[in-house]
């Protein structure tokens, strides 16, 4: 709330400038400074919260600045009813581009960018072919600006004024509510992402869309402010490099990075291109580039919250234990999955055939096998991550074949990976809040709450506003626990949460993997060190060759022959 | 001829191996054992180089060879039979065994080596033109210890070369590992099916958790209850 | 839209061929940095410029034959090359950061050159300039045909080094699996600077061909990107004859479009291509 009102008040001053004097020039680089600005942190919305870096911001921008210019130019439409008109256009590409592209899995990093850029050219060539431009290039001279300020220069200034004001609080918004954190999940890992339950693709869209919009409306009112458009300029490769540059160089990780980094290139551009240097200038701003990826990846902001941060940690004092997690009855008996007939091959080779298998309700079941037996994939297509080829999966009741990942974290299922997959760029409560919210369904306050309880019974309270990156492979393996736990699942899938550890730890596992069960969760217990299997589990199932081969009690299924030519090679005397 | 004394491994944060000792006599055929998990792919990866140890040493011919650089190892005599074979899948059967020659020493016989690799594994004969990843599981394990043999080692290691393999396909491949030893190649084999591992070698060492927990003659590790243990989580 | 007689028609394709394998040749040394190293080179653009502007210079200043630099511009890029894989090696480099570093070099090369030779048009004078061939009333430039000999040439070369030598097969085993490349005994660090010296120095081969076949400014180093990476994109990462074949298509689309259409049309077959391919067939990216 402080830095929405601050923002608002930042807006405010300035919007007096012009009625306190300020010169033509000032106005008019203070308003490219808001169109820097506008671009990038609207680009950092898509490209920086989740790390779908896109060089086709040009052609947002660009759908913004011809939207303009059509209606206003050849319409005759007022030039204030044709922003909106602009911001829409913009948005409506974006999205549709979005829908096709967001479906293939494979186009993300480098193939994105290259995407993005390549349509850019694109939608330019039709633009400078067509009736929209046809070649030349378009006057904007007769568009009547209205009198917001004192003189046509300070209406300019005004709007691109608005246009950073909401940008600014659009980048705010987006950066602190829950869609946020599952846009930053994005950025970290995708996939785990959306088996926790954040809906991937709907949010991409979302955030490409508003990202569009706001290029949309700077590219509207620049359209009037250059007053003169043709495609090479407004297409031309350097917009979304700039805008890249500048939020690379900001830091893309925070809200306004990429604001700071807008302002200094800005300024240095306009320092160094003024004078005689103007092409050496140009080839420092190169220089900076390289310079800062590799020495800065994360930007002049990401720099200094870094070391904020880790001051913060050292101030940081134990905090209070919290109450323990309440305990549910235990209930057992009922059967909470039921899977019968899944089948799931990949090019060629079965990883599951004709699996059939029940969990009930309280248990731990045991499900083991050799190495490639298919116990991984079984746990994949169970949270939804893979599609079964064939089969039924039942879970309380419902059937869960088809269904999106997200959807299946929300129902009521989460798992753990064998090597921990956090989200690298949160701290470790923040990691464990993202799972309260989008597989808990809780709001922001309360799963950051819930994390801090989650932590402390997983004995990392005091590691909250660590990175994931500096604890050790042990506490990952239970930030992992904790993760997954804090979705409150009624059936948990535990991938080799022990391998790794060193004996005392896994004794320690041990027993929090018990105390999750007698607070009434359900675990399905993927496992290799068989001395806790046989310790933890009610019941056992073997898979071999992506078949069933035993299912009982774990001594019974131990001494089955069949299970132990599995497992020792021959049959074993 | 190698000689591991007390190494510890990690991998990224996870330590997988802790004070790890094991020997292996020119000629000897030495099998390591153990389940899933326990870092027996860590501890063939180390000694090829593909890993390093954080602490301990790898003596091989009387030279340490614990922190040379990953692509000397080779040159040393040491070959890898890596696990899942990791073929250059989209070069020819050909192209994956002449790298196995790669450095000048075996480049220089070339020819002569692969005609022994050929006899060794007949099959591979008629597929020396066919792109590696398109074999079966079976003739891709023989183009993987193949691409081994050529580098002319002194040493090789394989690494669950029974993996994902049928039975029957097992069986041979066993069997030409026990030609190649009987040729005197020395040989440190990675297996989880131990029954079959144990009817190979002569000596053996459990490696549980991380740690190597029992090693002595093949047979009669066979007959040990904690095998039964490590393996199953069942006592006696 | 009206017909053009087939005259003009055979005359574009053969245009088209011709740019194609000018497409070709910039790609070759891109997509084997790509495919091979991991790296996407958007300097391999700007490097291509320089070695143009250098051919030029030294053809019009110093009256060297722009043949004869053939055999002082590709070692002199070879050495650039290597050192620059020196120097980025030091880092953790990911395509994608490889593409945004090299597009802060690529911007530094573009004010060199525009320190150098200003952002004026230059166009070298050679004495292969005006001569041509005319066969069945069609024109065959001799640049042209030198710049399509040079590309099938080198094409056809790398591929057998890729194919037949040690070194080459070393390296296609490197990018495949490293690990185990290494562990046979290949130095990935000494073979990926012999890889990004070739790379350069096909760029220099490049940049002669272009100051050959085309009038120079800076400006247009961009002009080429989207071009060249639809063809290297077409043709497959890491081939050697992929993005030659796939640059001569492209080329003749874009020929026929000019005929066809307008001239100005032309750019959305290569950038339309582009985007299917990217959407298609991004396994090979």
């Amino acid at each position: 709330m402080r830095v929405v009102l601050a923002i608002l008040a930042g807006g405010v001053a300035l919007a007096a400038l012009p009625w306190l004097g300020a010169s033509a020039f000032a106005q008019s680089f203070l308003y490219l400074l808001f169109h820097w600005m506008v671009l990038a942190l609207s680009w950092n919305i898509l490209s920086g919260y989740t790390g779908y870096f896109s060089f086709g911001h040009g052609v947002f921008f660009g759908a913004g600045v011809y939207g303009t210019t059509y209606l206003a130019g050849r319409m005759d439409w007022p030039f204030l009813l044709t922003l909106p008109a602009s911001m829409l256009i913009a948005a409506l590409l974006g999205v549709t581009l979005g829908a096709i592209v967001f479906r293939v899995r494979s186009v993300r990093g480098e193939v994105f960018a290259l995407l993005t850029l390549a349509v850019t050219f694109v939608v330019a060539t039709i633009i400078l072919n067509t009736r929209i431009d046809g070649g030349p290039g378009i006057y904007l001279i007769g568009v009547d600006i209205p009198r917001l300020g004192p003189s046509p220069a300070a209406s300019l200034y005004l709007l691109g004024l608005f246009a950073c004001v909401v940008t600014m609080l659009a980048a705010y918004g987006v950066y602190a509510s829950k869609f946020g954190a599952g846009l930053f999940a994005i950025h970290d890992d995708e996939d785990v992402a959306e088996v926790m339950g954040v809906p991937t693709y709907r949010f991409k869209l979302v955030a490409l869309g508003l990202s569009c919009a706001l290029a949309g409306l700077a590219g509207g009112i620049h359209a009037v402010f250059v007053s003169y458009v043709t495609v090479s300029e407004t297409f031309s490769i350097t917009v979304p490099l700039s805008v890249v540059l500048m939020s690379v160089l900001g830091g893309r990780r925070h809200w306004i990075g990429p604001a700071v980094g807008a302002v200094a290139i800005t300024c240095l551009l306009y320092a160094v291109t003024s004078g005689s240097y103007a092409v050496i200038g140009r080839g420092a701003v190169g220089l900076i580039l390289v310079v800062v990826i590799l020495l800065m990846p994360n930007g002049i902001l990401g720099v200094v919250l870094a070391r904020l941060s880790k001051r913060r940690r050292r101030e940081a004092t134990h905090e209070a234990l919290p109450l323990p997690l309440a305990a549910t009855p235990h209930q057992a008996g009922g059967i909470l999955l039921s899977v019968s007939g899944l089948s799931k091959s990949f090019k060629g080779v079965q990883a599951l055939s004709d699996v059939r298998l029940e969990v009930r309700q309280g248990e731990i079941l045991g499900l083991i096998g050799p190495n490639g037996s298919g116990k991984s994939t079984f746990i994949n297509v169970v949270s939804g991550h893979y599609r079964a080829d064939a089969g039924e999966i039942l879970f309380e009741g419902r059937n869960l074949i088809g269904r999106e990942a997200h959807d299946v974290a929300r129902a009521g299922i989460a798992r753990t990976y064998q090597i921990p997959r956090p989200f690298a760029e949160m701290t470790v409560i923040e990691n464990v809040a993202m799972a309260g919210m989008y597989g808990g369904g809780k709001s922001k306050g309360a799963a950051l709450d819930d994390a801090r309880r989650h932590l402390a019974s997983a004995g990392l309270g005091d590691k909250a506003q660590w990175l994931p990156d500096e604890l050790n492979l042990h506490q990952r393996k239970f930030l992992e626990l904790a993760r997954a736990l804090a979705a409150g699942p009624r059936l948990l899938l535990l991938d080799e949460v022990l391998s790794g550890l060193t004996p005392t730890e896994i004794d320690g596992a041990i027993a929090m993997i018990r105390r999750i069960r007698d607070q009434g969760t359900t675990i399905v217990f993927v496992e290799h060190v068989m001395r806790a299997v046989v310790a933890l589990t009610d019941r056992i199932v073997v898979l071999n060759h992506g078949k069933l081969i035993a299912e009982g009690l774990p001594a019974d299924v131990m001494n089955d022959p069949v299970v132990r030519t599995a497992y020792l090679g021959k049959a074993h005397a | 001829m190698l000689e591991v004394t007390d190494l510890d491994v990690r991998y990224g944060i996870a330590q997988a191996l802790w004070q790890v000792s094991l020997t292996v006599e020119p000629g000897e055929l030495v099998s390591v054992v153990g389940p899933n998990g326990a870092g027996k792919t860590t501890l063939i990866n180390t000694l090829a180089g593909l890993l390093r140890a954080s602490s301990g040493s790898i003596r091989f011919d009387g030279a340490d060879v614990t922190r040379i650089p990953a692509h000397r190892f080779c040159q040393h005599g040491i070959a890898i039979v890596p696990e899942g074979r990791r073929l250059f899948t989209g070069m020819t059967v050909l192209d994956n065994l002449e790298l196995g020659s790669y450095l000048p020493a075996a480049k220089a016989r070339r020819r002569q080596t692969l005609d022994e690799v050929l006899s060794l594994f007949p099959a591979l004969r008629e597929k020396l033109p066919v792109a590696a990843g398109l074999l079966s599981g079976g003739q891709q394990q023989m183009v993987a210890i193949g691409r081994a043999l050529m580098a002319r080692p002194r040493l090789l290691l394989l690494d669950e070369p029974s993996l994902g393999l049928a039975p029957s396909i097992v069986a041979d491949m066993f069997d030409a590992i026990r030609r190649i030893n009987a040729d005197g190649l020395s040989v440190l084999l990675v297996e989880q099916n131990i029954v079959m591992a144990m009817e190979l070698a002569r000596r053996a060492y459990v490696i549980e958790e991380g740690r190597i927990v029992m090693t002595g003659p093949a047979d009669t590790l066979l007959q040990q209850p904690e095998i039964r243990k490590a393996y199953l989580g069942l006592e006696g | 839209m009206t017909l053009p007689s087939l005259n003009l028609l055979l005359q574009s394709i053969l245009s088209g061929v011709f740019l194609g394998g000018l497409y070709g040749m910039i790609g070759l040394g891109l997509g084997l940095s790509w495919g091979l190293l991991r790296q996407i080179n958007l300097s391999h653009f700007g490097f291509v410029f320089l070695s143009a502007y250098l051919c030029y210079q030294m053809a019009t200043v110093g009256g060297v034959d722009p043949l004869l630099t053939l055999l002082i511009l590709p070692p002199a890029f070879f050495l650039i090359g290597a050192a620059m894989q020196w120097g980025l090696a030091h880092f953790r480099i990911t395509p994608f950061t490889s593409l945004l570093v090299t597009f802060g070099i690529t911007v530094m090369l573009e004010s060199l050159i525009q320190l150098g030779w200003t952002a004026d048009f230059r166009r070298m004078a050679s004495h292969y300039a005006e001569r041509k061939f005319i066969i069945g009333g069609l024109f065959l430039p001799v640049p042209e045909l030198i710049t399509l000999g040079l590309a099938l040439i080198l094409a056809f070369a790398v591929w057998a080094a890729l194919r037949f030598t040690d070194l080459g097969r070393a390296m296609r085993a490197m990018s495949e699996d490293a690990p185990i490349a290494a562990a046979f005994g290949i130095n990935q660090k000494a073979l990926s600077l012999v890889l990004s010296g070739v790379c350069l120095a096909l760029a220099a081969v490049a940049g002669i061909c272009l100051a050959l076949t085309f009038t120079l400014t800076p400006t247009q180093i961009f002009a080429w990107v989207g071009v060249v990476f639809a063809a290297v994109m077409l043709g497959g990462l890491g081939s050697a004859l992929g993005p030659l074949a796939a640059g001569v298509i492209i080329g003749v689309s874009e020929a026929v479009t000019m005929v066809v259409a307008a001239p100005s049309w032309a750019p959305i077959v290569s950038f339309s291509l582009l985007i299917l391919m990217l959407l298609f067939r991004p396994g090979k990216a």
